[in-house]
C-alpha cells in the first residue's frame, strides 16, 4: 500500500495494512539540537520547511513516512509583503522589526522561534485602503502557471505522500497582521464595518488563489487551512462573531474543493478549538489537526463523540513523551491504539516537536507505530 | 440606571470614550472618586471577569473592557490622587525567562488592574534577579509569574528560589500561570497560587490584598 493510499483509506474509513508515521515537523532549535549531538548532519539544521527537500531526507533518517502539513499553493498572502524592515536596535540587542505582515515585533537576541508583538499598522479604515487593500487583491501575477504545468508530474506523481493545496487562513492571517490585541480592538472598532471588510477582502482573495490552482488541473489529496485562533481556555473570539463573519468563507473555499472530487478538508488550529469545531465541520472542514493534547489538554475523542464519523483527526499524539523515555511513549502508543480503533483517525505528534525532543524516542516512535495494524 | 451602573454597562461593552465621559460627569456631578472606582469600573471588570469564566465573553470582549477601563481610570487617576485615595495593592508581574509570549501575561495583567491594584510589568523574558529587584524596590507583595512552554515554565521555580535567596519570599505571595502549568506543578515549585484564567487571577490577587 502507498503512503498516499494509506492515508486516504484510514480518512474513509476502509482498511489498511499498517499505521502511517507521521509527523507535523520540528522547532528549528531542535534541529540544531540534533546536529550538534551528532545525530542529523549539519545542513539539514538549517533551512528545513513542511515538506521541502530537507524534511523528505529527514523523514529518511528517522523513519517518518511524511509530514501531515506538506501542502501546495499559491502566493495567497499580502502581495507584494511588506518589505522586513528593522525599525530600532534596543540597548540589550532586541531589534524592533516591522515584519512582512506590517507587525511590529520585538526580536530578541538568540531567540528563534517566538518574536514579541509590539505594535501594528492595520488599525483603521485609512490605513486598510492605503496600505492594506491593495496588497489583498488577486492577480495573475499570484499563481506561477509554469509551476502548476509541471505540478502533476513533477510532485503529485512523483512523490508517495498526501498532498494537499493550501486553504490559506479566513482570520488567522489577519491575527498575524494586527497581533491579538489589534484584532480584538478592530472587532470593537467604531467603524463597525471594517473588520468584516478586511475578512471579506482577503478571503475573496484566497478563494480566487485557490480556484485558478483548481482550474489548472493540480490535483491533490486533500485541503488544508491555517488557522491559530485559539488558545488554553479556547478561541481568541466569540463563537458567535466567527460564526456571523468567517463561516461562509469557510464553506466557499470547502465547497470548491469538493466540486474537484476533494472531499477531506484539514484545519491546523493550536490550542482548545471545541468552541469552533462546529462551525468549520458544518461548512465543510472535517479534519482537526494537530489537536493540542500536551500542552492545551486537548482530545480527539470528544469531538468524534459530539459529531460522530463526520469529524476526522489527524494529530492527537502528546509531543512530550518524545521528551521523557520508552516507556512514556509506549503509554501513548496505548493510547493511540484506542483513539485509531475509532476510525478516520490518523496519529501524529500534536505539534512541531520541541528542543529537548530525543533522536532515539522519535526514531522508536516511528518504528513502533508503523507496527500497529488497525 | 445610575451613573455607576453606567460606567459597568459601558465599559462591559468597551465603550472607551462614553466610559471616559461618565466619570467625568460623575465627578463632575459630585460623586466619590473612590464610589466611581469601586461601584463603576471595578464592578463592570468583575462582571466582565464572571462572564469570561463562565465562556460568555472572548479575549477580545475582555480587551476591550480593559481598555475602556483605563480610559475612565485615565480621567479617574488625579481625583483618585487628591482624594489621597491608594491602590488596593501592588503587584510584579511578567513572563519569565526565555519565553516571550505576553499575550496571557498581558490579559492577567489588565484583569488585575481592572481590581485597582497597581501593576509593575516588567515583560518578557525576565531574569529572576529583575523579579527581585522589582519586588525590593516597589514594595509590591504579590508577584505573577506567566510561562507559555512547557521548556519555560521549570523558570517559575528559578524565581521563587531567587526570591528566597533574596530573604523576601515570607514577604509576597506568588501566583504563576500559562497553559502548560497545573495547580499540582504550582504546588511543586513552591507557589501560593496557580488559577486557570485571567479573571481567576484577579479574583485571587484581590482576595490576597483583602486578606
Amino acid at each position: 500500500m502507498t503512503n498516499r493510499e494509506r492515508a486516504l483509506n484510514l480518512l474513509h474509513f476502509k482498511p489498511v495494512d499498517r499505521l502511517p508515521a507521521v509527523h507535523f515537523g520540528y522547532w528549528p532549535e531542535l534541529l540544531v539540537e540534533w546536529a550538534e549531538q551528532g545525530k542529523i548532519p549539519a545542513e539539514l539544521s538549517r533551512g528545513w520547511g513542511d515538506g521541502n527537500d530537507k524534511d523528505m531526507e529527514l523523514d529518511k533518517l528517522i523513519g517518518w513516512d511524511y509530514n501531515w502539513s506538506h501542502v501546495h499553493g499559491p502566493v495567497m498572502g499580502l502581495f507584494p509583503a511588506f518589505e522586513k524592515t528593522v525599525l530600532e536596535v534596543l540597548p540589550d540587542g532586541t531589534q524592533r522589526v516591522q515584519n512582512s505582515s506590517g507587525l511590529i515585533e520585538r526580536m530578541h537576541p538568540g531567540v528563534v522561534s517566538i518574536p514579541q508583538e509590539d505594535d501594528y499598522l492595520l488599525k483603521d479604515r485609512e490605513a486598510f485602503e492605503t496600505l492594506y487593500k491593495p496588497k489583498m487583491q488577486f492577480s495573475a501575477d499570484r499563481i506561477d502557471t509554469e509551476y502548476w504545468k509541471k505540478y502533476n508530474e513533477e510532485v503529485y506523481d512523483k512523490l508517495d505522500v498526501p498532498l494537499g493545496i493550501s486553504l490559506g487562513s479566513v482570520l488567522g492571517d489577519i491575527r498575524n497582521m494586527v497581533s491579538v490585541i489589534g484584532m480584538s480592538y478592530l472587532m470593537y472598532d467604531e467603524d463597525e464595518d471594517l473588520f468584516a471588510d478586511i475578512i471579506d477582502t482577503y478571503a475573496e482573495m484566497q478563494y480566487r488563489c485557490v480556484e485558478a490552482v483548481l482550474e489548472a488541473g493540480a490535483r491533490f489529496d486533500f485541503g488544508h487551512f491555517w488557522e491559530d485562533i485559539c488558545f488554553n481556555s479556547g478561541p481568541l473570539l466569540s463563537p458567535a462573531v466567527f460564526e456571523e463573519l468567517c463561516a461562509r468563507h469557510y464553506k466557499r473555499r470547502c465547497d470548491l474543493l469538493r466540486k474537484y472530487g476533494i472531499d477531506l478538508i484539514s484545519l491546523d488550529c493550536d490550542g482548545v478549538t471545541e468552541k469552533l469545531q462546529q462551525t468549520w465541520l458544518d461548512n465543510g472542514v472535517n479534519i482537526l489537526f494537530p489537536i493540542e493534547v500536551g500542552t492545551w489538554g486537548d482530545q480527539f475523542e470528544p469531538a468524534r463523540n459530539r459529531f460522530g464519523t463526520r469529524q476526522l483527526g489527524v494529530g492527537a499524539m502528546d509531543k512530550t513523551a518524545l521528551r521523557k523515555d520508552k516507556a512514556a511513549v509506549d503509554a501513548e502508543l496505548e493510547r493511540i491504539r484506542r483513539m485509531v480503533s475509532l476510525g478516520g483517525f490518523i496519529p501524529c505528534p500534536d505539534h512541531r516537536l520541541m528542543p529537548g525532543t530525543k533522536f532515539e524516542l522519535v526514531q522508536y516512535y516511528a518504528d513502533e507505530i508503523k507496527k500497529i495494524r488497525p | 440606571m445610575s451613573v455607576f451602573e453606567e460606567i459597568s454597562e459601558k465599559l462591559q461593552r468597551g465603550k472607551a470614550k462614553d466610559v471616559a465621559a461618565l466619570v467625568t460627569a460623575a465627578l463632575e456631578a459630585g460623586e466619590k472618586p473612590e464610589a466611581v472606582l469601586n461601584e463603576g469600573l471595578i464592578a463592570g471588570m468583575n462582571i466582565v471577569g464572571e462572564k469570561f469564566k463562565k465562556a460568555e465573553v472572548f479575549v477580545p470582549e475582555v480587551l476591550v473592557a480593559a481598555r475602556a477601563m483605563n480610559a475612565g481610570l485615565k480621567v479617574l487617576q488625579p481625583a483618585l490622587k487628591s482624594a489621597g485615595v491608594k491602590p488596593v495593592g501592588k503587584a510584579v508581574i511578567c513572563t519569565v525567562k526565555g519565553d516571550m509570549h505576553d499575550i496571557g501575561k498581558n490579559l492577567v495583567k489588565m484583569m488585575i488592574e481592572g481590581q485597582g491594584i497597581e501593576c509593575i510589568d516588567l515583560g518578557v523574558d525576565v531574569d529572576p534577579e529583575k523579579v527581585v529587584n522589582a519586588v525590593k524596590e516597589s514594595g509590591a507583595e504579590l508577584v505573577c509569574l506567566s510561562a507559555l512552554l512547557t521548556t519555560t515554565m521549570t523558570a517559575q521555580r528559578d524565581v521563587i528560589e531567587a526570591l528566597k535567596e533574596a530573604g523576601i519570599r515570607d514577604q509576597v505571595k506568588v501566583m504563576v500561570g500559562g497553559a502548560p502549568v497545573t495547580q499540582q506543578y504550582a504546588d511543586e515549585i513552591g507557589a501560593d497560587c496557580y488559577t486557570l484564567d485571567a479573571a481567576s487571577a484577579a479574583q485571587a490577587a484581590r482576595s490576597f490584598f483583602a486578606a
